[in-house]
């Protein structure tokens, strides 16, 4: 070979792959960053033109109810960027730490109840994470099943009934505590949203969730060791559930086992809308808050409007069908 | 270029076939014409576009330039078009549903029916039909699961013949088959050539080629290098076709003649699918390569040894930096300075949509963080300074890999390790689909390893990469080292015999 066309096709820039079609960006531009355009300008609509949105009475309405599914959306968003879809059994756990948060508290103590709950978060996180990480189970299924096993056991030992907890006591105080004007519901969910966004953006752990997301055969190979990290995905999800069932209980200071029922879909919901990929790898956990913030917008402004439960399940639903879509969609012209 | 051996019109006539994929030429202007009762030989080494041609001929993929004629008839739309023109492809890799019987795989895609329902006597008589042709007794309800493979290979040719076609393509059909099986294959397309059908024969071995086929191909980098009667050519010149290039090494000063250091890697009795009991040794300082064709199970080798798939039997022991530890899975491969750089580079080896910067980290995090926590800073230097040391073009490293040519990918995948100054370095293909001069760097960073203490073992179906970057060749044929050449044995004949198990062709 002459020395003169090695040196050439050395210094030659070698062929990248040819930028993606207009089509193409826009849908990746959406797909990468529409979440916060849209959540800015929703809430710019919602000041403008929806009656009795901007105040502070609606808007710390507008975080009480977000709060505790916004709390399971955050810790969920690491099993989803781990690529193994979602955690469904989340709404048992979320139900069982409100019931253990009341029910135990009444008997033995806050304190004996929130370690009784971490025990049962734990037992959550690791059935789950080793059935899916170790025995490469679906996690849909897998977690299909925890669900129904954990509300069964939840009904077989609660009875089926409501807990309240006594008037003035621990829980309700902590439900209605305000730090100024901000409750504190609306505290936790952003301090849980700094730490799990810490874990996942600035840890190795975090790091090798979302390499595993990406490419699990390459982050095998790289070395990871991949069944603990889906097992610490779900553990992470589990304690999110959990404290997601504390601020619930502490909310109305009740707890049944019916309580959470959907947080399992509303929770994806912010996670997908977010923009978090539910085929693993890209997102983050403050893409998922403003998912949260966004569906909570849309659903107060549905409600200031005067629409039904009914027409906000539909809204929600359509958002979520055209979130996926684009999704896919950008993935899928990225790759072509 | 075009040949025909009878005087009467060709059964199928290629012309100027060019296909490219993304960069990659694959063909590039072949033109190829069969006469009925012709047995016409592609030959070429692997990659040399003989599998794409024949995919284009039976309308599996369509061609970027030039047409195709069956009879006098132009061939257009996919592989229903080709099929009913009357071109039959076997495919290299089978393609039979194995939970399906012989019968229904036979007539797949065209089952008799009846208002929709499928008649089950006349699928078993046209499927007896065609096992009869072909001279292969088997039970029509066995499930195709249950089938050894060579019995598959030939179910797969039934299928083919059932269907009464002008033109039979056949990929490799022998690389499965033992002898006794070859030569009962080479027969039965005899008689297929003698009613008048026309056949398209690919193999590596040529000593089947001179058996059995009255015109011969060879295609080198997707172009025919040479095409004519069987008779008016010997082995040797097709080989030397074949292979091409010129047989000198030209970068045969760089060899340095390094003394290899003490044992790295010791691999006994390994066995895994599709490997069947391999003993290896390599030392500190030495590049070992495995050659061989595709499928003959080089990559389960390796695979197997560093434990990315399991193993079925064998020890390995990795010594390094004065320790001596057993590799019982992948995990403690890594944690023992094994680095891996797979085959499929955009499946297995990067994270397409991360940046390189994450890519190159992620094998190395627990040295660039602290207490669990990573330093941003220290992770770009170090990405930085090894993405100099390989070369990356454009040196943008918080791209995507994703957005990276192949060549610069796979500098990608050599990066992830080089900071570790591993023990040992494996690499399966690892300039397959990379343009010249991403390969001469990547030559440059495997000699350099070797150069630093490294133990070096790769896998590479590119004869002059082989004998080129090798100090020592192990050609693996059906799972076991059939033969081992030093540096002064080694060619691209002595290299090629030895894989296609035909010791004849040794001048």
């Amino acid at each position: 070979m002459a020395e003169s066309t090695l040196r050439e096709s050395i210094v030659a820039p070698t062929t990248a792959p040819a930028p993606a079609s207009r089509g193409a960006r826009v849908l990746q531009f959406v797909a990468d960053r529409g979440i916060v355009v849209f959540t800015v300008g929703l809430i710019v609509f919602a000041i403008v033109f929806v009656n009795g949105f901007a105040s502070v009475s609606n808007v710390s309405d507008v975080f009480y109810r977000a709060a505790p599914i916004g709390i399971v959306a955050l810790g969920m968003t690491f099993v989803v960027i781990s690529a193994n879809y979602l955690d469904l059994s989340v709404v048992a756990q979320v139900a069982t730490a409100a019931v253990i948060f009341i029910g135990v508290s009444n008997q033995a103590g806050i304190i004996a109840a929130v370690l009784v709950a971490i025990v049962v978060a734990l037992v959550y996180g690791l059935v789950n994470g080793i059935a899916v990480g170790y025995f490469r189970a679906n996690a849909v299924i897998v977690t299909l099943a925890t669900t129904f096993i954990g509300l069964g056991i939840l009904r077989w030992l609660s009875g089926g009934s409501i807990f309240f907890g006594p008037d003035g006591g621990i829980v309700q105080s902590l439900g209605q505590a305000k730090v100024g004007p901000v409750p504190l519901s609306a505290i936790v969910l952003i301090a849980m949203a700094v730490i799990l966004g810490f874990v996942l953006q600035k840890t190795t752990f975090g790091f090798a969730i979302r390499s595993y997301g990406s490419n699990k055969a390459a982050a095998r190979l790289a070395g990871v060791q991949t069944g603990r990290l889906v097992v610490g995905a779900f553990i992470i999800t589990s304690l999110s559930a959990m404290v997601a069932g504390f601020v619930l209980a502490a909310f109305s200071n009740t707890a049944v086992s019916s309580m959470s029922d959907g947080y399992d879909f509303r929770a994806l919901a912010a996670i997908i809308i977010g923009g978090t990929s539910v085929f693993g790898g890209r997102g983050s956990v403050l893409r998922t808050l403003l998912g949260v913030v966004f569906v909570s917008v849309l659903t107060n402004i549905l409600v200031l409007s005067g629409m039904g439960f009914g027409l906000q399940q539909v809204a929600i639903g359509a958002l979520i069908v055209i979130a996926v879509s684009v999704d896919a969609l950008a993935r899928k012209l990225v790759k072509s | 270029m075009v040949h025909s051996t009878q005087n009467q019109p060709a059964a199928i006539i290629a012309d100027r076939i060019s296909k490219r994929f993304g960069g990659a030429v694959a063909v590039d202007g072949v033109s190829l014409s069969v006469a009925p009762g012709e047995i016409h030989a592609v030959v070429g080494e692997n990659g040399a576009g003989k599998s794409t041609l024949m995919r284009i001929l039976a309308g599996v993929i369509p061609a970027d330039q030039g047409e195709i004629r069956v009879g006098t008839e132009l061939l257009s739309g996919g592989p229903r078009a080709a099929l009913a023109a009357g071109v039959a492809l076997v495919h290299q890799e089978l393609s039979l549903v194995p939970d399906m019987s012989v019968a229904e795989n036979i007539l797949l895609g065209s089952t008799p029916t009846a208002a929709g329902f499928v008649r089950r006597a006349p699928m078993r008589r046209i499927a007896q039909a065609a096992l009869d042709e072909i001279g292969i007794e088997v039970d029509l309800d066995e499930p195709i699961a249950r089938l050894s493979v060579s019995v598959r290979q030939f179910v797969e040719i039934a299928r083919a013949v059932a269907r009464k076609p002008r033109v039979l393509i056949l990929d490799e059909p022998t690389a499965t088959l033992t002898p006794a099986e070859t030569d009962h294959l080479l027969q039965m397309l005899e008689r297929l050539a003698a009613a008048g059908m026309a056949i398209i024969y690919i193999s590596h071995r040529i000593p089947e080629v001179f058996r059995l086929c009255t015109v011969v191909t060879v295609l080198r980098d997707g172009k025919v290098i040479q095409s004519g009667p069987v008779a008016e050519t010997t082995p040797r010149e097709v080989i030397s076709a074949m292979v091409g290039r010129e047989l000198a090494r030209d970068l045969a000063g760089e060899h340095t003649s390094r003394q290899p250091g003490e044992v790295v890697l010791k691999a006994t009795g390994i066995r895994a699918p599709r490997v069947n009991g391999v003993d290896l040794e390599i030392r500190s300082g030495q590049i070992v390569g495995l050659g061989g064709l595709v499928g003959a199970g080089r990559t389960e080798l390796v695979r197997a040894i560093i434990g990315a798939d399991p193993r079925i039997a064998g020890t390995v022991t990795i010594a390094s930096r004065g320790r001596s530890r057993q590799i019982r899975d992948y995990q403690v491969a890594v944690r023992s300075g094994v680095g891996y750089v797979p085959e499929e580079r955009r499946s297995d080896g990067l994270a397409l949509t991360m940046s390189v910067v994450d890519n190159v980290a992620l094998p190395n995090r627990a040295a660039l963080s602290t207490a669990g926590v990573l330093r941003r800073r220290r992770i770009t230097d170090y990405v930085e300074r090894l993405a100099d040391a390989v070369g990356l073009r454009p040196p943008k490293i918080q791209r995507d890999a994703g957005q990276f040519s192949g060549g610069n990918q796979q500098k990608i995948v050599i990066a992830k390790w080089l900071g570790r100054q591993p023990a040992l370095m494996v690499l399966d293909e690892p300039t397959r689909g990379v343009d010249v001069g991403a390969k001469a760097e990547i030559h440059r960073l495997i000699r350099g390893l070797a150069a630093e203490g490294a133990a070096v073992l790769f896998v590479s179906s590119d004869l002059p990469e082989l004998l080129d970057l090798a100090d020592l060749i192990h050609v693996v044929r059906d799972g076991t080292i059939v033969g081992s050449l030093t540096r002064e044995q080694a060619d691209e004949r002595s290299v090629m015999s030895l894989a296609s198990g035909e010791k004849a062709v040794v001048a």
